[in-house]
């Protein structure tokens, strides 16, 4: 695998790029979104009442949800972390959130649970890269302290919100006939990838995933870095888990359970390598968008529950094992020339 | 087992070390055995509920559960890998085992289980190998895969297990020792000698330290990846046989966070995920002091929230104990 590697990136350093590498990178590009059009015209033959305005409404919902969660952990990667506390950092923020609305208005009860979400994920980052704990084992420890503060704080009851109509507009509310969520996730999107792609930040964040001695050698301050991005993955949790507790108006502590697997599938599945050093933030929407539709088209063909994880498993393995097909392939025309 | 193999030899080639490094060397290289021991003693003398012969009895039993997962689990991860997959290998394999005991016997099941756990193993490992699909996406892919295969061939139902003689075999004992606390006796002696002396096992831990230098060397990394996998397929297997007698139920989702919880007891127990180093003692350890500390909780009247708080307040702690020692000793 790491002979693969090397050679690819010889390769991009020649000048004349043949047309089947071009061809194979735009693959790579459009891989997913093709795999979604694709998927849409299928539903559209097998069940066209996939199209009713509510269902769609609803399908931009949970992949808006699911997405902002999503960026995060796409940070994480490009990294090269992961934080398997997302699930339940929505969990505990979606009840802060719950509670926060009893006592103030609804600009300070998202900042307030914003704000919860960035100290959970600074503790993190403090943690990786003071103490040096893999990220691994430091957010499943947080996943496990964070769901039990969730259960705790809520003593394991529901918790229901009630009287905020404006709230419930967070979710279910239309600007311009755009879902709100939508717009919250296309708008987190916007900030995160000018973030990513055009600040020294976002590169900082690139050069330490990608090489992090190297980045030592260069004088990049990796601790900082790495706690900022930890901050930002406990904030993205923190959104989702507002943007939840808006969608359901009834929160308890075992909210976002297996999040964090369904996270880190989705940024792989949009281009985002495990191995980290880069990021595809607009990948990681458009898989959400393409895990929720098969989702939701499953439902509407009545077709059980548990068949999801087949296609979730399914995608995962198909995805991959076309990203290692063009990669042999991209070796091949390269060892041609 | 030879985990500090490099700091023993600098120790003969330079006696001169300071008290603190000599402290920290006695104490840090057996961490988690020293933090089970006092956490025993401590709690032997606080609880007298806890040092009952009955409770010990409970301890070893549950532990063994998540210990012989944990062996085949920590295999892996020292051969550079990881395997998600082990909650679906259980559920699968909980189901069939289900299926099969009330139709070809107990000996003929449990044989059937143990190579469908290896057939799953060598799936994981050619997806991961041959495929060349990350190790940490194959077997979340997988898992996601043999859970749907387990809900789809039962219908999403619970199939009970009646024979009695099979759930003897979970709950009964031997000599005083629970069945499935042997059986992780055995199986991580027959790891330990997997490892130590057969010809795949001997180059798990070289591929996990070096993949490149042991393909260069000669070593056939494909295969002893591939054969990582099948271990952890075939011991995840053997933990199910245990699991399904002891709740008496086969069911696709009977395992469901189990892949988080081994990899954290052999973490916990000293294993690094970045490959090549670990050790089977140190799993053992592992999984004896995750069931202990969750069963003195339980007896200390811990609330069922604040023990995940307490569980991963351990797991940080314990890895940040591990990594402080690392930095006195000035391994990196």
């Amino acid at each position: 695998m790491k002979r693969t590697s090397r050679s690819l990136g010889q390769t991009t350093g020649v000048k004349h790029i043949s047309k089947g590498i071009r061809f194979l990178q735009l693959f790579e590009n459009l891989g997913v979104p093709m795999l979604l059009v694709i998927i849409l015209i299928i539903i559209a033959f097998i069940a066209p009442r996939f199209f009713i305005r509510t269902n769609l409404t609803n399908l931009l919902i949970n992949s808006s949800i699911l997405a902002v969660t999503g960026y995060g952990m796409t940070l994480a990667l490009a990294r090269e972390g992961l934080d398997l506390s997302v699930g339940s950092v929505q969990a505990f923020t979606a009840c802060i959130s719950a509670s926060l609305l009893g006592v103030t208005n609804i600009p300070l009860t998202i900042i307030g649970t914003l704000l919860v979400g960035l100290l959970i994920g600074i503790i993190n980052g403090l943690l990786i890269s003071k103490l040096r704990v893999p990220p691994f084992v430091t957010t499943l420890g947080m996943m496990s302290i964070v769901r039990g503060a969730a259960l705790l704080y809520t003593k394991g009851e529901s918790v229901l919100i009630t009287g905020h109509e404006n709230y419930a507009r967070l979710n279910s509310g239309r600007i311009l006939g755009v879902p709100v969520p939508l717009i919250i996730a296309l708008g987190t999107l916007a900030i995160l990838y000018v973030m990513l792609r055009h600040t020294p930040f976002g590169r900082h964040i690139c050069a330490v995933g990608g090489n992090e001695s190297a980045a030592v050698a260069t004088g990049l301050r990796i601790d900082r870095i790495t706690i900022a991005v930890y901050g930002i993955v406990g904030m993205t949790a923190a959104l989702s888990g507002v943007m939840l507790s808006a969608q359901l108006m009834i929160v308890d502590g075992t909210l976002g359970v297996g999040l964090e697997l369904k996270a880190i599938a989705i940024a792989v599945l949009g281009g985002t390598s495990l191995s980290g050093g880069s990021g595809n933030l607009p990948g990681t929407l458009i898989s959400a968008l393409l895990l929720s539709t098969i989702g939701s088209a499953l439902n509407i063909l009545k077709v059980p529950a548990y068949y999801q994880y087949l296609t979730t498993g399914l995608l995962l393995i198909f995805a991959l094992g076309l990203d290692t097909l063009r990669r042999i392939l991209v070796n091949k025309i390269a060892l041609r020339r | 087992m030879n985990k500090v193999v490099t700091t023993s030899k600098s120790d003969s080639d330079q006696p001169k070390k300071t008290i603190r490094q000599r402290l920290a060397y006695i104490f840090g290289q057996y961490t988690i055995q020293w933090l089970l021991l006092f956490a025993a003693i401590i709690l032997s003398v606080i609880n007298p509920n806890f040092r009952q012969f009955s409770n010990i009895r409970n301890i070893l039993l549950q532990s063994s559960f998540i210990g012989i997962g944990a062996a085949g689990v920590t295999l892996v991860i020292i051969n550079g890998g990881i395997d998600l997959s082990v909650a679906g290998i259980v559920g699968l394999c909980g189901v069939v085992l289900a299926m099969l005991v009330p139709k070809i016997g107990i000996a003929g099941a449990i044989i059937v289980t143990l190579i469908l756990g290896l057939i799953l193993g060598w799936i994981n490992g050619v997806v991961v190998v041959r495929v060349r699909v990350p190790a940490f996406i194959a077997t979340l892919g997988m898992m996601n895969i043999y859970l749907a295969i387990g809900f789809i061939i039962t219908n999403a139902k619970v199939l009970p297990v009646t024979d009695k003689t099979f759930r003897a075999l979970a709950t009964k004992s031997f000599f005083g020792f629970p069945i499935p606390f042997l059986a992780m006796i055995v199986v991580y002696l027959i790891c330990f000698v997997v490892l130590k002396y057969t010809f795949y096992g001997r180059f798990i831990r070289a591929v996990g330290s070096n993949q490149m230098a042991s393909f260069i060397a000669g070593v056939s990394v494909d295969k002893v990846r591939i054969f990582a996998f099948m271990l952890v397929g075939f011991f995840t297997a053997v933990a199910c046989v245990f699991l399904t007698g002891y709740l008496s139920h086969g069911q696709a989702i009977m395992a469901i966070g189990y892949e988080l919880r081994v990899i954290a007891v052999a973490v916990v127990g000293g294993t690094s995920l970045k490959g090549g180093s670990g050790t089977l003692i140190g799993s053992f350890t592992g999984a004896l002091f995750f069931t202990m500390i969750s069963n003195s909780l339980n007896l200390l009247g811990v609330g069922a929230y604040w023990q995940y708080v307490a569980v991963g307040l351990i797991i940080i702690t314990a890895l940040g104990i591990e990594s402080l020692r690392r930095r006195v000793l000035g391994i990196t």
